[in-house]
């Protein structure tokens, strides 16, 4: 009987099809924002991003279904069952939730994109036949299964699709606004095609049994238009937050690479400043040596010249005809006196060096090397020697001025690097060691440079001995000064096959009687 | 103690080489005068007769460098030997440039220091004499009249008694009168003698 009834004419509003689309194409842009989105973050942050941007996309899928199905006018009214209405709401955000999960995967094989395909496309006609079966009407519907069919067809097609594109996207295109309308537009197409397909399956008979109105509301235009602009507004809001947390996290990154470029640039000026530490080191350290080289030629020098001038006088006396011996005698006397006034100088400074009262405290020779190695580290590097530390364990303490001990033994790397420099026949090496027995501990500088001979080895510790063009000759003697105020010795011996061997002991802590 | 013949000044800040420069020069007959310092040399007048300065480099207050130029700009013309104990190439390229006779570093030779004194003293004696000599020429100049001084420029140009004559509109009697008396004053031999003369005194034909 029914089957011989004319179906009932339908017709669609053809502005709530195109706001249908347009809600369509606009929940399609926010779902690639999004999973692009989701993609982008981890941990809580994606959590919120899967829920809020799940019940986004929802609600738009939902809403361009309802605004498709009132878009479509039948001659008799048409009323909803609510709790259907809210079950393919249900439906539309479980759906997209899932989809935002799929897409943010981490990895995708093919199997598993088709099989997510085919799962979505099964929700997305889901969310589309319960809202028709929520449809409360004078009328009855009956399906063409064959279109019922393709139009699942269509949602599993559209559901691959968007899955493709939305896997595409999160890998490439970034800022590709241009690209990602266009895909939008294609995806929202797609789910119009699904949906209105899907339509198309359905035809409408009148009904004389009244329909079931409970729990049935009637959507006005108005309020089509209502759901319309709300979720429009929403998607809006989805797409404007991604946005803002890509700009967000545009700056994040710009920030982190201007902080990678400063902590660049901070090690450059520290690498630059700690060289130029040393070499000022270096430098103070010439300059006081020469600063103290030109004194103490002064100082000499105006009695020495005194001497000469005195006793060249007393010649010139005595040669005179006849000689003038009182004057001769007076010229003498002064030369004694002056060559007096040289010696007290020289005794000056040899006090003066002694005097430099140590500040005496507990020292770890081995930190006090490792110390000495950093300071003369680039000066090593530069001269290309390669250091060998042997460090006894265990080392007891020594009562020291840390700087003095510092100078003592910078000045016999310093020495060690000058012996190596004109080495080109064999690698120039550097070896440093502590040692300890019960009274002393000692600490040995050797080299592989010339080296020293037997003689050499106890003059090098004079004053003014040097065996460098630019040395003044006072290192070695003021190492030693120092190293015996603190009551200890440093001798050289040569090393064979080559090089020489510096070392110098201190007492233990402990055992300093003074 | 009668006038010296000569004078050597001393200024060092350190007396005991003082004393010993002081017995140096004495030892071969010349007079030495002692300075500790720059300002204690000027404080004092020294006598006018044919002198040196032997000075340290380094001195206190002002350099001896600086004090060579001091000298250059108050027209001081005594002669300069610089004693140092750290002299360098520039400093005494410096000074010599500046016109010190000698510039010596500690402790020296005995004779180089008296070789350079006696260049110097006789350098300051040949600037005296010549001193004399101008001052003399300059009198001399100052006794002719005003018409013997507007001949003397027309003379040295080697113009003839009549060509003056006819420049100053006068007979070349009175000019030959003038020309006489200009010789005779100036106690030129010659006229070539006179050319020099008028070149000490600065005249140009």
């Amino acid at each position: 009987m029914l089957a011989t009834e004319a179906a009932m004419q339908h017709s669609y509003d053809h502005l709530q099809v195109a706001l249908s689309v347009l809600i369509a194409v606009a929940a399609s842009y926010a779902a690639l924002d999004l999973a692009e989105r989701v993609t982008a973050t981890s941990g809580r942050v994606r959590a919120a991003w899967l829920a809020g941007g799940a019940t986004a996309m929802g609600i738009g899928i939902w809403s361009m279904h309802y605004a498709g199905m009132l878009a479509f006018h039948l001659p008799v009214p048409v009323s909803y069952y609510w709790p259907g209405v809210l079950g393919s709401l249900l439906v539309g955000v479980v759906y997209s939730l899932s989809a935002l999960f799929v897409v943010s995967r981490p990895e995708m094989g093919t199997l598993r994109t088709f099989l997510g395909g085919v799962i979505l496309g099964c929700g997305i006609a889901a969310l589309h036949y319960i809202s028709m079966a929520a449809m409360r009407m004078a009328a009855m519907m009956r399906f063409d299964f064959g279109l019922v069919a393709l139009s699942v067809v269509f949602a599993i097609l559209f559901s691959l699709a968007a899955l493709w594109l939305a896997l595409h996207f999160r890998r490439e295109a970034k800022d590709q606004i241009t690209l990602k309308i266009c895909a939008a537009a294609v995806m929202g197409a797609a789910i119009c095609a699904m949906h209105y397909t899907g339509m198309a399956a359905a035809d409408f008979f009148p009904s004389s049994t009244p329909p079931d109105m409970s729990h049935a509301v009637s959507i006005s235009s108005v309020g089509t238009l209502a759901i319309a602009a709300v979720t429009l507004v929403l998607l809006a809001l989805a797409v404007l937050t991604c946005y803002i947390s890509r700009q967000f996290e545009a700056y994040a990154r710009q920030l982190q690479k201007l902080n990678q470029q400063l902590e660049h640039h901070v090690e450059q000026r520290t690498a630059a400043l700690e060289e130029t530490r040393s070499e000022l080191a270096r430098m103070s350290r010439i300059a006081t040596m020469g600063e103290l080289a030109a004194t103490i030629a002064h100082e000499i020098n105006q009695p020495l010249a005194a001497v000469v001038t005195n006793s060249s006088a007393a010649l010139r006396w005595l040669a005179g005809q006849p000689p003038n011996l009182q004057e001769a005698r007076q010229a003498l006397n002064r030369s004694i006196g002056e060559a007096n006034r040289a010696s007290e100088v020289i005794t000056r400074i040899r006090a003066l060096f002694k005097k430099a009262t140590p500040e005496l405290s507990q020292l770890d020779v081995n930190e006090l090397i490792r110390e000495v190695l950093r300071l003369a580290g680039s000066e090593l590097v530069k001269a290309g020697v390669a250091v060998h530390t042997n460090l006894a364990n265990d080392i007891p303490a020594v009562l020291a001025d840390r700087v003095q001990m510092q100078q003592v033994l910078l000045n016999l790397i310093m020495n060690s690097i000058d012996a190596m420099s004109a080495v080109n026949d064999r690698p120039r090496e550097l070896w440093i060691s502590s040692a300890a027995d019960a009274e002393e501990v000692s600490v040995t500088v050797e080299d592989s440079g010339v080296g020293i001979d037997v003689e050499a080895a106890e003059r090098i510790f004079g004053s003014f001995y040097t065996t460098k063009p630019h040395g003044i000759g006072m290192g070695l003697a003021i190492s030693r000064s120092i190293i015996e105020g603190h009551g200890g010795r440093l001798w050289a011996e040569p090393r064979s096959p080559h090089g020489a061997a510096f070392r110098f002991t201190l007492s233990r802590a402990g055992n300093r009687h003074e | 103690m009668s006038k010296p013949e000569s004078t050597v000044f001393v200024i060092d800040d350190d007396a005991s080489i003082r004393e010993s420069l002081k017995s140096l020069i004495r030892s071969v007959g010349l007079h030495a005068e002692l300075f500790g310092s720059v300002q204690e040399f000027l404080e004092h007048k020294p006598a006018d007769v044919p002198s040196c300065l032997v000075l340290d480099v380094r001195l206190p207050g002002i350099s001896g460098l600086n004090f060579q130029n001091q000298l250059a700009q108050s027209n001081i013309p005594i002669p300069l030997i610089f004693i140092t104990g750290h002299g360098d190439i520039p400093m005494s390229v410096r000074a010599m440039k500046a016109g010190a006779v000698e510039f010596l570093t500690k402790p020296f030779r005995d004779q180089d220091l008296l070789d350079a004194i006696e260049v110097a003293l006789q350098k300051d004696r040949l600037r005296r004499q010549q001193e004399v000599e101008k001052s003399d020429l300059k009198l001399k100049y100052e006794s002719l009249t005003p018409r013997e001084r507007e001949v003397f420029p027309l003379v040295i140009s080697g113009r003839l008694n009549k060509q003056i004559a006819a420049e100053l509109e006068t007979s070349e009697t009175t000019v030959k009168v003038h020309r006489s008396q200009l010789m005779k004053k100036m106690g030129a031999d010659s006229l070539a003698d006179l050319v020099r003369m008028a070149e000490k005194l600065g005249i140009s034909p």
